[in-house]
């Protein structure tokens, strides 16, 4: 950190290296977009870079960079642009010990659907709250600064989010 | 199953687009000056780039940032210079045969492997070869990396993005036109242009019809 902050690109390349992936998947599920998304990862690096005298060096660098690919991405929001669906693969991991069926697979397969799908009819604010918390794994903390709002309002967008994917997804669950 | 234990599983299953191997456009961080005097020194030769600056009547205006990758300069203006379109053969200088471009290069010049053998041509140690790609005409430039001679001009709205060439850095500019300066010579507006570093050598594949897929493919199989 302190040879980043002294002004040594490589050296800021290998900090932010682990956390290119969270960046560019933060700002991909805010502007649902490959293209935008890229360059909102990449203007994020550049402002990161420009900001990082500032940067508290017992700070964690994570929250710090994902805010700042997240205010980018918010930045480049485009309501009418093209929306890209969250894909599924094409193949399901098992999640027990024995190999499962074909029917099996088809049968859980179609279960994730269900849920994606869920989850794509929530309104925006509070599908992002936990698809961070959910699909990227984000802590309260990190999602409530990714997303800039207060860490109470994730948990009660997160039970509102819940509730109602419950009711989208069926009495199943 | 809780729906949150589902959700947690479901992202394992997400396809996720590929990361993208994005790397910031980054000018060297001016180290922080710690005395009186290297303050002094900087804010007096600031003052001497702004005077200069706006004694230039058709200045570009300011280098919002750069960058370099091998021997070539990208900057970013908020207004590009005067420059003229000019055909991709108007500099390429006279022909040379291989050992003078082995001289200049400080080895083999690169060629690719689908032209026939086309020729080798030098203007101010930049080593160009013209030749066609799919029936339209592709300038491959060639340089030593630490000459830094060739600056490339462009604006916001120009797209420059980081990817690889094998395992070479690169830079693809596309979008709104740039201005290319080569040593010695004018200005020149540019079109898409891959630019990548290969051990000591820095490269330029221009075409007006080249796509960003055939510049990889020409610049991976360049022999």
């Amino acid at each position: 950190m302190l040879r980043a902050q002294s002004g040594d690109v490589r050296a800021f390349e290998q900090l932010v290296e682990p956390h290119r992936e969270i960046m560019f998947r933060v700002a991909y599920l805010i502007v649902r977009n490959a293209t935008d998304a890229e360059d909102a990862a990449q203007d994020a690096l550049v402002k990161a870079w420009r900001a990082l005298g500032r940067f508290r060096r017992d700070a964690p660098l994570r929250p710090w960079l994902v805010t700042i690919a997240a205010n980018e991405a918010r930045n480049r929001r485009r309501g009418t642009g093209r929306r890209e669906r969250l894909a599924l693969r094409a193949t399901v991991s098992p999640s027990g010990e024995a190999a499962p069926s074909p029917e099996e697979l088809a049968v859980a397969a179609a279960e994730r659907r269900r849920l994606l799908d869920g989850l794509e009819q929530l309104p925006d604010e509070q599908r992002l709250v936990l698809e961070c918390r959910y699909l990227l794994s984000l802590s309260e903390e990190e999602t409530a600064v990714a997303l800039g709002i207060r860490r109470g309002t994730v948990k009660s967008r997160a039970a509102r989010a819940l509730e109602r994917l419950r009711e989208v997804h069926g009495a199943r669950v | 199953m809780e729906l949150e234990s589902e959700l947690r599983a479901l992202a394992a299953e997400i396809e996720w687009p590929h990361t993208p191997a994005v790397r910031p456009e980054l000018a060297p961080r001016p180290r922080l000056l710690r005395h009186r005097r290297s303050i002094a020194l900087a804010v007096a030769v600031v003052a001497v780039a702004l005077a200069a600056a706006l004694a230039v009547p058709q200045s570009r205006g300011a280098i919002l940032r750069f960058f370099g990758l091998g021997a070539v300069r990208v900057e970013f203006v908020e207004r590009l210079p005067a420059a003229q379109e000019q055909p991709l053969s108007a500099r390429l200088g006279p022909t040379i045969s291989t050992a003078v471009a082995r001289v200049l290069l400080g080895g083999p010049p690169l060629r690719p492997s689908s032209a026939s053998a086309p020729v080798l041509h030098a203007q101010d140690r930049v080593v160009s070869l013209l030749f066609l790609h799919d029936g339209h005409p592709v300038l491959l430039s060639e340089l030593r990396s630490r000459s830094g001679l060739l600056k490339k001009i462009v604006v916001p709205s120009t797209s420059v993005r980081w990817l690889r060439v094998g395992n070479d850095p690169a830079i693809w500019i596309t979008g709104d036109r740039h201005v290319v300066v080569f040593p010695h010579a004018a200005p020149q507006l540019a079109g898409d242009v891959l630019v990548w570093q290969h051990r000591n050598l820095t490269l330029r594949l221009e075409g007006a019809r080249l796509t960003l897929r055939d510049a990889l493919t020409l610049a991976e199989t360049l022999r």
